[in-house]
Parts: C-alpha cells; structure tokens; sequence
C-alpha cells in the first residue's frame, strides 16, 4: 500500500464543504486516525442520541460496538477516524430539497414520522447526518487505503423524499453519488447489501444510473413487502442457514465483479440475518457472519478493489449480545486486512 | 391495476409493521385455513380452535411461538411460528369449546342442538383430536347454542337456555345439578365465580347466580334498563366483579353480590351494533386491575380499563387497540374478530382471531405508563 501522508490537519479539514471534487484529496473528517497502517475505523460519538425510553432502536449499539472493539483489542483508538457532520450540500445529492428542510425545520408530517419509526427530533437528525458522514469518510478512506468499516450506517430504506424503516437519509446512496463523482468517467460503485431487508430506498434511488449497481440479498417475507428492483435482488426464504446463505453469496459476487468491474464496493453488512435477530427470519450463526464478511471483503480487495463496509441493521433487546454481533465484520476486515498485508 | 392494489396493500402493511414495533412488546400472526370463532387455553403454551362452517370442520390445537415465551433470553429462541400439535374433524360447525381442566379433553356443541361432543387430545403419542364421548343437553331442540363452563376435571356446565342449565358428571353422565327458572331466556354466557357458585348471563341482560350446592332459587339481576331497542347483553364476571356490555355498547360494572346496583358505566367506542350472540365478546383481564376486553363489533380488539368509568354514563375511549387483523386483511368483506382470550398469567398477552381466519397473538405496550 502506497504510503499516505495526512495532507490536512484535523483542523482545517473541519471546514470544508461536501462538493463532489473527484480528484480532492480532502477526506470529510474532524480527525484522522492517527495509526495510518492499521485498519480505518470510523466512528464518531454523536453517532448515538437521546431517545424516548423504551424506544425500541437499539441505538446504544453504536458506542457499545466501538466499547467491544476497544476491549477486545480488535483495534486501538489511534485507528479510529472522526467523520464530519453531513453537509446539507452533501445530503442534496440524493434527498430532495423539500424533504431536506422539513427534516432540518422539524415539519415532517405525523404520518412521515411514523414510518420512519422515530419521532422527530434535532438529535434524531444530528447523529443520521453523522451517521451519513460516517459512511461517505469510509468511502474516501477505502478509496486511499483500500479497505475501512465504519461503526454505524446501512440505512438503506430512505428515498430521496421521505425516510422509513430507521432510515432518514440513506447513507450508502450519498456516498455512492459523493464518490462516483460528477466528471466523467465517473467511477463506478457496486453496493452489496446482505442486511436481511431489501435496499429499497438504494434501489430507487439508483435505478436509472448505470454507474452504479446495486444487488440485494434479502428474506421476501421480511419488511418491507413493497419491494423496490435492485439491479440484482435475491429473494430468500425464511429459515435459510448459514451454508446456503453463503453459496448464495458466493453465486453472484464473483461474476458481479467481473461484468460490472467496480472502482468502489459499499458492503452494507446488517447481522439481522442472524437467527437471534428479533425481526429477521433467516437463521444465520455468529460464524456464518463472519465467514460472509470475511468471504466478501476478500473477494473484493483480492480484486484490488476498495471496500467500505457499514454495519447494517440488526435488532435485539440485549445491547451488548448486539453490538458484539456488529463487531463481527471489524473482525473479519482486521483478518483481511492482516492477510492482504495492508 | 390488481398490481397497484396489491403493492398499496403491502405499504400498509409496512406502515403497520413500523407501527407495531412501538406499539406491541411481541407480535405473531398466524393463518388458519378457515376461520375460528373459539379459542381455548389447553395449557399455558397451547390453545385449541375449530372452525364454523356448516358441514365438517378442523379442530386444532396450537402452541404458541416460543419465542413469546422467551421473555428475556429472547435470543435463546428463534421460534417465532405457531405450530399445529394436533388435530381432528368434528362433523358441523363448533359454536362453543371448552377444555376440561386438569384432563387432555375438552367439549365442544355445534350450536344446532344442546348437545355436547366430547374429545380427547392427543394421547399414546398420537397428533389426533378424536371424539371419545357426548353429554346430552336437556332439550334435543335448541334455538342457539350451549354455553359450557368446566369447573372440576369430572364436572360440566352447560345449557343453552336459562331454562336447561345443568350439570353434568362427565363420565357417567349422571345429572348433578339443574338450574330451575321461570323463564327461558337464551344465555350468552356461563362461567363459575367459585367452585360451586355460576353465573348464567342471559342476552337480554338478566343474570342469574346459583350455587351447584345447594336446590336453592337462583338468584336473578335483571338486566340493565337499555336505551331502546331490542339489545343484546354480553357478561363476564372476574374477582368479584361483573360486567356486561350491550350491543350497542354500553357497558355496565357492578358488584357480584349487588347486581341490581351500577358502579359504572360507560359508553365504549364501538363501530357497529352486533346482534348475534356468538359475535361479542367482552373479558376481564385475569392479571391486570380494572382491564377489559372486547371484540366483536369490528376488526379490532379494544382494551379499556374501567376504573376510570363514572357513574355518568360517558363517551370512554379505549386504552389500547389492535387493529391488525382489519389492517392486514386481505379479504373484500370487512373482517370482524371472532373470538379473543386473554393470557391466564402474562399481563398483557392476549390471542385474537378473525373472520378471514387470521390469528394473533400479541403482547400489547401500555402507552400511558411510558
């Protein structure tokens, strides 16, 4: 890997807007990891917010994700890069103006607000911008350094104009529209997407552009039942275990990267095919997990293809089981990123 | 356009699976081939349901998903379906089913007779519901159906009328017991409050109280002056309350030992005014204070809770509602729930079922104690 010297401070960097400049080499950071040849980890505290009790969204995953991490000595602190906040110029790539204001003003509608499974909130907002800033910071890093994992993101059910399912802005389409540039050739970005519900709202939104594609490994019978087209959707059945799922995978991946020849993967990595996961019905195992993640982060950069991963959905009540869960794929991408001699 | 029907259906559904991930601690749907208007708990895990067409009709038994029973090691388990344990055909349709307690049997009556079927549930490793015996009713020739409550593992009572309540020894038949009335009126229901103590509820309102012990006259409470028309009463008595609710909803609390006396009453938010008898059903909650339940008059299953009813008899609304057999129904017809029960120990857990054959089970949130 070529050696990288941090051109911006952390300061200076904080400043800059999120225009679509392919050829800059500014990363949409407040800090740098300051460890430059272990694996980037993005993680930022606002990725979390205050949310009326009993709210059934695990939100507490995310510091307790970087906690485990942490721990475990999976990573030190020194790997983690700090994301800035998403820009409203940086979000408008994809999210209509309207819906952009009323998300900033607090006038989404009770109805809106229902689907999206929060009530409104500044702080709902906040850490979703972060949360978006997070994904599209993996993004430029991946492209530098070939691989990098965020601790948060995946929320792939919002539409330009309206959030649902947990999702208010969709954080792998602003990065693959950020990333993919406006000059051509404009890079092109798969989006490989194994969180247990379709990429509805990714789907969508990318239907018509051909840089980039999107493919979508879901269970039919899980939410949402209106189903967006993916470029590539599988549909499976409930109950599918972990050597199915992967043969599954493995089916599309390979080929997917030969015909289409990305120059960036998003890998949406979401634990809820887990079969503890309270919502999904798939029936993976903890090591099914990781031999997905670690399957298709090997596959992509043994191509010398960058990949940013995200960490998807997943539900359970118990916050700690839950972000251990999560914390498969920063364990898996380690291993590749140690085996890739990155 | 059936295509753009179908996809502004399953955003519904999305809609209200969003929804009920706040409004619901543990949701299941389960679809049965054809529509059940009985539920009955066999044990704490497992319930029994029959169909009610006119000619032969399943009778399951279900267990619920474990995963509801998982509680706080939900992740030990992933069993989120219901399963079908056993199973049987019962020649016409099931009206009324009730499990004899302490026994793997339960009794069924089909509405046409006041006859009863008697059947044992599985046995000897076997997944069959079978017929092992029948209890005949006082008069062959009934109007409606018989209403059975069980109190002892031997003992059944049953009757379809004020007039031809009795109990009955399960085994040999012999006639304990037989309620004597001067009038016939068609009962709506029959539970005991005791072990020898029973309440026959009467549609027209008048309750009786009688006691198995004793050859006393029952003790009769007429039934609640009605604001006009011809109504229809549904009863239900629960640690020494009663209450009755109309067709038209209103509901009526009083004390099981001062019956003639209101100690309030209320006007619930009801969508139509039923009038069959096996339409309605109202249920105090065995394990939350001052809760009801009520279902019958659409597609939704309404909780109230009574303690905050007057003597004045007011507009109340529900303190909790699940409408989810009229959201996910796919059928023309409006679907109306047939039958709901609660949870005998889990506060607020209860199973609903429908006219399109939907059944839940479902652990509802109480919003106002967030």
């Amino acid at each position: 890997m070529t050696y990288i010297t941090p051109m911006f401070s952390r300061r200076t960097v904080g400043r800059l807007l999120g225009a679509a400049f392919t050829s800059c080499r500014c990363f949409h950071t407040e800090l740098v990891g300051q460890e430059s040849s272990a694996l980037p980890i993005v993680h930022h505290s606002s990725y979390a917010c205050e949310l009326p009790a009993n709210h059934r969204f695990p939100m507490a995953k995310f510091p307790r994700l970087l906690h485990f991490l942490i721990k475990d000595q999976v990573i030190t602190e020194k790997q983690v890069w700090v994301p800035e906040i998403a820009s409203e110029a940086l979000l408008s790539c994809v999210h209509t103006e309207e819906y952009l204001n009323n998300l900033m003003n607090g006038t989404i509608n009770e109805r809106e607000q229902r689907r999206t499974g929060f009530p409104w909130s500044e702080g709902i907002v906040t850490r979703c911008r972060y949360e978006t800033g997070g994904t599209v910071l993996a993004a430029e890093v991946a492209l530098q350094r070939g691989l990098a994992c965020s601790t948060a993101g995946g929320t792939h059910h919002a539409f330009p104009s309206y959030g649902s399912g947990f999702c208010l802005l969709n954080d792998l389409a602003v990065a693959a529209k950020y990333l993919m540039g406006i000059s051509s050739p404009k890079r092109k970005v798969l989006i490989v997407d194994l969180d247990v519900h379709q990429g509805d709202g990714t789907a969508f939104i990318f239907k018509e552009e051909p840089c980039v594609f999107t493919f979508s490994v879901h269970c039919g019978k899980n939410f949402p039942l209106r189903k967006q087209q993916s470029d590539l959707d599988i549909s499976v059945d409930d109950g599918l275990e972990d050597k199915e799922y992967l043969s599954t995978v493995e089916a599309h991946l390979p080929w997917l990267l030969e015909t289409f020849g990305p120059d960036l993967v998003l890998y949406d990595a979401g634990v809820d095919p887990h079969w503890e996961d309270e919502l999904g019905r798939l029936r993976l195992t903890d090591q099914g997990l990781y031999q997905r993640d670690l399957y298709v982060m090997k596959t992509v950069v043994s191509r010398g293809v960058p990949v940013a991963a995200v960490i998807g959905g997943g539900y359970s009540r118990d916050i700690d089981k839950l972000a251990l869960r999560h914390s498969i794929l920063h364990r898996a991408a380690t291993q590749v990123w140690r085996e890739g001699g990155m | 356009m059936a295509e753009m029907e179908e996809t502004d259906f399953n955003d519904i559904l999305d809609d209200w699976f969003i929804e009920s991930l706040k409004t619901y601690k543990d949701l299941h749907v389960y679809q049965l081939e054809h529509p059940t208007q009985v539920i009955e708990w066999t044990s704490g895990r497992t319930v029994c349901v029959a169909g009610y067409s006119s000619s032969k009709n399943e009778i399951l038994e279900l267990h619920l998903p474990l995963k509801l029973f998982a509680d706080e090691n939900k992740g030990l388990c992933a069993e989120r379906d219901f399963k079908v344990v056993h199973g049987g055909f019962a020649e016409g349709p099931v009206c009324c089913l009730r499990h004899v307690p302490g026994t793997r049997c339960v009794v069924t009556n089909d509405g046409l007779s006041s006859d009863l079927q008697v059947w044992t549930v599985g046995g000897d490793d076997s997944d069959v519901i079978r017929r092992t015996g029948s209890v005949k009713g006082r008069r062959s020739v009934s109007e409606g159906g018989s209403r059975i409550a069980a109190p002892l593992s031997s003992q059944l009572l049953h009757g379809a009328r004020s007039s031809d309540v009795q109990l009955t020894q399960l085994t040999s038949g012999q006639i304990l017991y037989t309620l004597e009335t001067d009038s016939a009126d068609p009962l709506s229901s029959l539970q005991f409050v005791s072990d020898t103590v029973f309440l026959a509820g009467c549609c027209n309102g008048n309750v009786y109280i009688a006691d198995t012990r004793t050859s006393a006259a029952p003790q009769l409470s007429p039934g609640p002056a009605a604001w006009g028309g011809s109504v229809l009463w549904w009863t239900d008595a629960s640690a020494g309350r009663v209450i009755r609710l109309s067709s038209s909803g209103q509901a009526v609390v009083s004390d099981l030992r001062d019956l003639g006396e209101a100690v309030s009453w209320a006007q619930l938010d009801v969508q139509s005014h039923r009038c069959n008898p096996d339409d309605v059903r109202v249920s105090w909650a065995p394990a939350l204070d001052n809760c009801i339940a009520v279902s019958g008059f659409s597609g939704a299953v309404q909780i109230y809770k009574t303690s905050v009813w007057g003597t004045e008899r007011q507009d109340v609304q529900p303190l909790f509602e699940h409408r989810g057999h009229a959201v996910s129904s796919q059928s023309d017809d409006d679907v109306f729930v047939t039958a709901h029960v609660w949870h005998p120990e889990r506060p607020r857990t209860l199973l609903s079922a429908a006219s399109d054959g939907s059944v839940h089970v479902w652990d509802w949130v109480d919003q106002s104690e967030l």
